[in-house]
């Protein structure tokens, strides 16, 4: 109950916080909505049937990412150079509740990535966009918030170590994008690169999307990449329940919870 | 008096790496070997330069950092390894401007923080008024910190230290920065928690405060213990001056020369004012020659005289001196 009060209470903080600020404003607003336009000007041309699902969800998904970027890895930096995150290191709450608080106040809000990307192909552009799996996609979609508070913990755990919090979380955002098939399917990939998108839990959660609004004629394939996307989500709830133990003992060894 | 904080050959470095190719290590000793206790109840207070390893004790003593080698800890508990017992129990105040946030009003940052100290809803409701009145930030609770001033946001720091009613708290520089009333009014909180039977660790590079607010004082250089003690006890330890000021209506020679004579004294100076002579005594401060001065003075006209005693500053900077 207490670690709920703190997630809860965190959540709405975070949301605060991050509303407030203008960089997280651009990325939650004008991200998606630039990249609907873009990334439609790209593919309109392309002769591909679905080619609406990849501009609405890859601009919504690249916006989502943005956020969870420059939030979820980029308040670590925020709390370190504003004294807070040694303050709130050193309470009786664990220290992975509260980040798990923030993360997930950080991914809902950031949600809004998609409605935004999807009211700007359909404004714009009068986009097609049929969902032929409303269900499985609802199904998807939660898949897809854990996938995203998965990957996010690890980060937030990794960034904690290290100062140059700023530099990393520039150099991973557009990998990422381009490694699990945000726009394009990551088939296309060399070869040498997809085992790479393939240990990176957002395709499978991006794969499971795209099926859902395709539709679903086959159930078995869809429950496969579901189930490749879940046991790939409780390696990264383990990756981080180890790191977790680590960082903790790591921060106060290394003296990384401060600028000094 | 039982110790709750025990420290003992504490140590303390950090490592820092330059160059590309060959990186080079650099280690840096921030505590070097320091040992003291502090008892329940007492105020006890970190004296030092900056640089000197105050604050990295204390951040060690939170739980914030790990010791590199002896024995840090608090309420019995080792501080790196024992922090869930230790955490409920003690809060700290960083002086400065941080450890807030800004986007929220000073009841909200209360109420998370209050939160994460798992206090009761009703309880913490009950506190954060009670602080916020103590701390005299009751009428400003919910305006965003961030149109806070200065001397408001360490007055926010002051209350957020004090939310989960801690045994003790640590203050590192807590007046740092802060206006004069909001300086004594932390001092009065400081005596309230003495009162309370709380425990309080305390560094400032204010001697005053020190003076008044310590039981005990360490002095700490360079990360090595360099004296530990009662102000009165460290202002005795060391051989310091203390003088007379008189003002005289007439002086004569004959006059300073007697006065020159009593034992401890080392010197007699004499300047002309606009009303009569200015006579300054510099005496050892072991010894008490007010008594045999007046004496000589007996048939003169006084028109004042005052004794300046030798203050915790004196023995603080001769202290540091002799240990650099």
């Amino acid at each position: 109950m207490k670690k709920l009060r703190v997630i809860w209470d965190t959540l709405k903080l975070q949301m605060k916080n991050s509303f407030v600020r203008p960089m997280f404003r651009f990325c939650l607003i004008a991200n998606p909505i630039v990249n609907t336009v873009l990334i439609y000007e790209m593919f309109k041309n392309s002769g591909q049937e679905n080619f609406t699902t990849y501009v609405i969800l890859g601009a919504g998904l690249m916006g989502l990412w943005a956020c969870i970027c420059f939030s979820s890895a980029g308040d670590i930096n925020r709390e370190r150079y504003s004294g807070t995150l040694s303050l709130i290191f050193a309470t009786p709450a664990d220290f992975s509740t509260i980040i798990f608080g923030k993360i997930l106040g950080n991914t809902i809000l950031s949600l809004a990535t998609l409605a935004l990307s999807f009211l700007t192909a359909k404004i714009l552009y009068n986009a097609p966009f049929q969902i032929a799996s409303p269900g499985y996609l609802l199904l998807s979609l939660l898949a897809t918030v854990v996938c995203f508070i998965t990957i996010s913990t690890v980060i937030a755990y990794l960034l904690t170590l290290s100062r140059k919090t700023q530099l990393y979380m520039n150099c991973i955002e557009i990998p990422i994008i381009l490694a699990c098939g945000f726009v394009f399917p990551v088939e296309i990939l060399p070869a040498w690169v997809r085992p790479i998108s393939y240990a990176l839990s957002p395709t499978w959660a991006i794969k499971l999307m795209r099926m859902s609004i395709a539709g679903i004629n086959n159930p078995a394939q869809y429950f496969t990449t579901f189930g490749i996307l879940a046991g790939l989500t409780a390696i990264y709830v383990l990756l981080s329940s180890l790191l977790y133990q680590v960082i903790d003992r790591q921060v106060r060894i290394k003296a990384t919870l401060e600028v000094s | 008096m039982s110790a709750v904080i025990e420290v003992s050959d504490l140590k303390r470095e950090y490592i820092s790496s330059k160059g590309w190719i060959r990186r080079k290590k650099e280690i840096i000793k921030a505590v070097d070997g320091i040992t003291f206790d502090v008892k329940k109840g007492e105020i006890f207070g970190l004296l030092g330069q900056n640089g000197a390893g105050k604050t990295t004790t204390i951040k060690m003593l939170i739980t914030l950092l790990a010791p590199t080698a002896g024995v840090c800890k608090v309420l019995g508990a080792d501080t790196f390894g024992g922090e869930k017992f230790i955490r409920r129990r003690i809060n700290f105040i960083f002086g400065g401007e941080m450890g807030v946030y800004r986007r929220l009003s000073a009841r909200d940052n209360l109420k998370y923080f209050s939160n994460l100290y798992y206090i009761d809803g009703a309880v913490a409701e009950k506190r954060i008024a009670e602080i916020l009145e103590l701390v005299g930030l009751a009428d400003k609770a919910d305006l965003l910190v961030e149109t806070y001033s200065k001397g408001m946001i360490q007055r926010l720091q002051i209350a957020q230290g004090l939310i989960n009613d801690p045994e003790i708290i640590f203050m590192d520089e807590p007046t740092v920065g802060l206006d004069p009333l909001g300086a004594r009014m932390l001092r009065e909180i400081i005596k309230k928690l003495k009162a309370q039977g709380k425990t309080v660790m305390l560094t400032t590079h204010y001697m005053f405060e020190a003076d008044e607010l310590c039981d005990r004082i360490a002095i700490i250089n360079k990360g090595r213990l360099v004296a530990l003690g009662t102000p009165e006890e460290l202002k005795r330890g060391v051989h310091g001056l203390s003088s007379l000021e008189i003002a005289l209506a007439n002086s004569t020679d004959a006059l300073l020369n007697r006065i020159k004579a009593i034992e401890g004294v080392k010197s007699v100076t004499a300047a002309g004012v606009e009303k009569g002579t200015a006579i300054t005594v510099k005496y050892l401060s072991d010894v008490d020659v007010s008594g045999r001065t007046l004496d000589i003075l007996r048939d003169e006209k006084i028109y004042s005289f005052s004794r300046k005693e030798l203050t915790l500053e004196d023995a603080y900077i001769q202290l540091v001196e002799k240990a650099q």
